[in-house]
């Protein structure tokens, strides 16, 4: 880090107002946005501004002159985080200067033409791309679905949801964008998905996977449960003697994609009642097991 | 896209100048006049048009003119950097 009053070129006398002059001065002629093309211009600016920071102010003045903090000790975060330059630099925007080189595509040379071929390009240049985020169900995303976005600036969006679409996925909507500034076609709309998280439902893939609470009666003796899927409930037949954590597959009950359908993957997840049942506890308290079978052999 | 409040709120400006702005063609939101929409673009211009008044005492007059013939020069730089691309894809001109 430089000596600021070097940066500004003042002497240690200077007054607040040579100061500021010298600073006007200086920034008028390093601000990035008055160099285009100086790549350098944005660092030099930036370390004449930090100067200008430490000495406008009297008292971070006082402590740089005292030796309590260093030149770099002041520096303020950048004024910009880009500059108007970097845009400008694009085109296709409503600020462009468009008949600015009008006298130069006149003639029939060389150069004449090239500057009207710019021209031409510019003026068929698309609009931009406009950038959305659209929050959708989890079931929506699974079934597909159409959903209607307000614009920001007015006027609404119709987004089909293609079924099994991901989270954080974008959708393209060809000619949905911004209009051309001249005479090109409007730009796309990106529309980023973002799922919402279901109740019970998760995804992995094109499968979908559920925790299904049965009782001990059911995971005892096998039943006939209704297990909801993403399409509405189902019977699910549930094996004698089922244990927390066995998985049954309901085949083609998962996400609809191309190349076939997922499953829907039930894990098995059973239940005690939360009321004290002394029946139960009776009987298992005079039950042994059979087959001395212990659940922890391998352990 | 920014809405108004989000763009007053992050260009540190009230909406009074921000109407003059407007007026003055220093800025040209999109949307409608009900409901203008601004973007990153904007926002910088607005800090440059900060820095030209607070950093360089550049005054309302001469603010107009920096502005327009900032517009202008990127112009040209771009139908220059255009033309040098599309020289340089055709080769040479015959005899040159």
């Amino acid at each position: 880090m430089n000596d600021p009053y070097q940066t500004l070129g003042v002497a240690k006398t200077a007054s607040a107002d040579e100061i500021r002059k010298a600073y006007r001065k200086l920034a008028k002629q390093l601000h990035p946005d008055l160099n285009p093309g100086d790549k350098k211009a944005e660092e030099k600016f930036k370390e004449v501004a930090a100067a200008n920071d430490l000495l406008s102010d009297p008292e971070k003045r006082r402590r740089f002159d005292a030796g309590e903090i260093d030149a770099s000790g002041a520096e303020t975060a950048p004024p910009h985080a880009r500059y108007y330059r970097d845009y400008a630099a694009e085109g296709g925007h409503p600020y462009e200067g468009r008949e600015a080189y009008g006298d130069f595509a006149q003639g029939d040379d060389l150069f004449a033409d090239l500057m009207r071929r710019a021209a031409e390009q510019a003026r068929r240049r698309p609009g931009a791309d406009l950038h959305y985020e659209l929050p959708v169900d989890f079931l929506d995303a699974v079934n597909g679905a159409t959903k209607t976005i307000t614009l920001p600036q007015g006027g609404t969006l119709n987004v089909t949801i293609p079924a099994g679409v991901e989270d954080g996925q974008t959708l393209r909507l060809r000619g949905k964008g911004a209009p051309s500034p001249g005479e090109g076609p409007p730009g796309d709309a990106l529309v980023q998905i973002a799922v919402r998280p279901h109740r019970y439902f998760t995804r992995e893939g094109r499968d979908i996977l559920l925790d299904l609470p049965i009782t001990m009666k059911e995971a005892a003796l096998g039943a006939e449960v209704k297990a909801p899927t993403t399409t509405g409930s189902v019977m699910l037949k549930i094996p004698k003697r089922s244990s927390t954590g066995d998985m049954l597959r309901l085949r083609g009950k998962g996400v609809k994609a191309r190349g076939g359908a997922g499953d829907e993957l039930v894990k098995l997840k059973v239940v005690m009642p939360k009321e004290a049942e002394p029946e139960l506890e009776a009987f298992l308290a005079g039950w042994n097991p059979a087959a001395n079978f212990d659940p922890r052999k391998e352990m | 896209m920014i809405t108004e409040r989000e763009f007053l709120e992050r260009a540190r400006l009230d909406r009074r100048t921000l109407e003059v702005w407007i007026e003055e063609e220093w800025l040209i939101p999109g949307g409608s006049a009900g409901e203008p929409a601004f973007t990153d673009m904007d926002l910088a211009r607005a800090g440059l048009i900060h820095d030209l008044q607070d950093k360089m005492g550049v005054n309302d007059a001469g603010l107009g003119v920096v502005l327009h013939l900032l517009d202008q020069m990127h112009a040209l730089r771009r139908a220059l950097a255009a033309a040098l691309e599309s020289a340089h894809d055709r080769g040479p001109p015959p005899g040159g």
